[in-house]
């Protein structure tokens, strides 16, 4: 017996309608929120420092603005040639009830030139890993199993290796390039891991970065409708009565004065809200918004010069979220070339970057394929007469018991 | 023999073979004939190319319209694939072909070959000279004549044509042609009278 959707259509209708209700009520804060900010224009270095002042002690994410919050900067020109890279993966985790350990990770990358010699190379690089190193992260003593959160870290860090081989590869320097990835930059997965966890992927990934630095090729990642809640921690920051940047106070959510009185935090009216539903509703087609700061622990305390950056981008009907590193924020002619470049791609790739488009293509393991490698694993184990089954359960998952 | 490699075959049957062309919207015209090669030394297959198709090379994928950009600007026909390189890698351009005989060594025989061309072998475009000695007999009507489901006559009379194009001899060879395909159609006059007419000097 499958799904009972007689009995789940009554809970979708109850679902549209508080849907509804919700949105009503979200417009009408943000517009709020929106003021507020808006009246903080100016005032940026003062916002910084109460940000930084709240990092440790608010419950919320914040981001330091970096430009004047009322930037809306119009799209620069696009260069009439130039080169994109980009990298996507996918990954079959590892079945603890399949016959064998091991997880497979799949790179679609994607280089294309427009211009006057307009070409394209699209292709996918699929890796199967199976030793002991590859399967657990250890530092001696402990043993932690790459699987989970852990597996898309580590496919991340495949992602940023292979676009950094390549931008070394395929760019030669004479045209405007860009390297893109779908996705944050900001691998705050890592942020509650152990130490050495941490360690091992972070510096890793952080060594992707320095590689694409030294190569000077701007990289950027978009983001598809964000979530964060970043700059509009900051807006909290705003409606917050415990602030007081001459006297050194951040916001402190444990000691919230509202909370003590018996009253409604007065920060509540932006809960629920996104950056994108604030800052985006500013953005006329092709504009971005200001550059910001994001202050996630790792980023600001592991991330050094590549310290990620963001701004929103209206593209049609959404505002996307795109990420840089430092050394790419800090270069105005850079982040105009990000700007130019990620809007090229999306209005070539029909609202999403058509060169992120083609890497997941790439990358993508359909359902056919997956049963495909799980029958060539299952053979081969068996022609090796390398033992090993699948669990009972696995077993009554694939044949039910008549 | 030293024409172009114009594709690889990707399927491949003891009546017909179809090939990927390498290069997007290039492949040979309809009714003309191609060489595949064979895993013997000296055996290769000829076809007729009966059908050519270009889509998406992801199963169920489809193209969509791309004239118009978000922006507004019109773009028009070879400009699209100038302005989108990737698409040259997501479509593919195939033929298929009728096999009509092919060549051992020394010999043309018109009949099917003891094994299909392999899959991922070579496709070649076959030039005037090996089309008027391919051509020298024509015991492949028949076969083509009553091949099914394809449209037979039509790509009988379009080989026939580029056979007499090839040819100094154009109006004798087309005079024998028409003599044999009456011997072979005696029985339907409609559809031999068809079939004169498309290929009419």
């Amino acid at each position: 017996m499958g799904l009972d959707l007689a009995a789940l259509s009554k809970q979708v209708r109850e679902l549209s309608g508080a849907a509804v209700q919700s949105a009503a009520g979200a417009a009408e804060r943000a517009a709020l929120a929106l003021g507020r900010y808006l009246e903080a224009a100016g005032e940026e270095r003062h916002w910084a420092q109460a940000v930084d002042l709240s990092r440790e002690t608010a419950s919320w994410l914040l981001a330091r603005p970096v430009e004047r919050l009322d930037t809306t900067r119009d799209l620069p020109a696009c260069p009439p040639a130039y080169a994109v890279v980009a990298t996507d993966g996918s990954q079959i985790d590892l079945d603890r009830h399949g016959s064998v350990a091991c997880y497979l990770i799949n790179i679609g990358h994607v280089f294309i030139r427009y211009g006057q010699r307009p070409t394209a190379r699209l292709g996918s690089r699929p890796a199967l890993y199976y030793r002991e190193e590859d399967l657990y992260v250890s530092d001696g003593a402990r043993r932690v199993p790459i699987e989970g959160n852990y597996l898309s870290a580590r496919r991340d860090v495949e992602e940023g290796l292979a676009l950094a081989e390549l931008a070394a590869t395929s760019l030669d320097g004479t045209l405007p390039a860009l390297a893109l990835q779908d996705g944050t930059l900001v691998r705050w997965t890592l942020a509650g891991a152990e130490r050495f966890v941490q360690e091992r992927f972070l510096g890793q990934y952080l060594s992707y970065l320095e590689r694409m630095r030294a190569l000077g090729v701007p990289t950027a990642s978009y983001i598809s409708r964000p979530r964060s809640p970043e700059v509009i921690g900051t807006i909290r920051l705003m409606f917050c009565p415990d602030v007081d940047v001459a006297a050194g106070r951040g916001a402190r959510c444990s000691e919230c004065s509202d909370a003590r009185a018996g009253r409604e935090p007065s920060c509540a009216l932006c809960q629920g809200l996104v950056d994108a539903d604030v800052v985006g509703s500013r953005l006329a087609e092709g504009q971005r918004g200001p550059l910001f700061v994001s202050m996630s622990t790792i980023n600001i305390e592991r991330y050094g010069p590549h310290c990620i950056h963001f701004f929103h981008l209206r593209v049609g009907r959404e505002v996307c979220r795109v990420e840089i590193p430092w050394w790419v924020a800090s270069a105005p002619e850079q982040v105009d070339l990000v700007h130019s470049l990620v809007y090229d791609q999306c209005l070539r790739g029909g609202g999403y970057p058509v060169a992120l488009a083609r890497a997941h293509e790439q990358a993508v393991i359909r359902a056919a394929d997956r049963r495909a490698f799980e029958r060539m694993l299952a053979g081969s184990l068996a022609r090796a007469e390398a033992g090993g089954s699948v669990s009972a359960k696995r077993e009554s998952k694939e044949f039910s018991r008549l | 023999m030293t024409t172009q490699r114009i594709g690889e075959i990707i399927e491949s049957s003891t009546t017909r073979f179809t090939a990927g062309a390498y290069e997007l919207l290039a492949a040979p015209s309809f009714g003309a004939l191609v060489r595949a090669v064979t895993r013997s030394e000296g055996l290769a297959v000829y076809g007729l190319v009966y059908e050519i198709r270009t889509g998406s090379r992801e199963p169920g994928g489809r193209a969509v319209v791309r004239g118009r950009t978000y922006s507004g600007r019109e773009l028009y026909d070879e400009e699209i694939y100038t302005e989108n390189p990737d698409l040259a890698e997501v479509l593919q351009t195939e033929f298929s072909a009728l096999t009509v005989g092919f060549a051992e060594r020394d010999a043309i025989h018109q009949y099917l070959p003891p094994q299909p061309p392999p899959v991922h072998y070579s496709v070649y475009a076959c030039d005037a000279a090996e089309l008027v000695r391919f051509t020298a007999h024509n015991d492949f009507f028949r076969a083509v004549l009553f091949a099914t489901p394809i449209p037979g006559d039509e790509l009988l009379a379009a080989a026939i044509r580029a056979a007499a194009q090839a040819r100094p001899d154009r109006r004798e060879y087309l005079v024998r042609a028409g003599r044999d395909l009456a011997t072979l159609l005696k029985d339907d006059y409609d559809r031999l009278a068809a079939l004169l007419r498309r290929i009419r000097p």
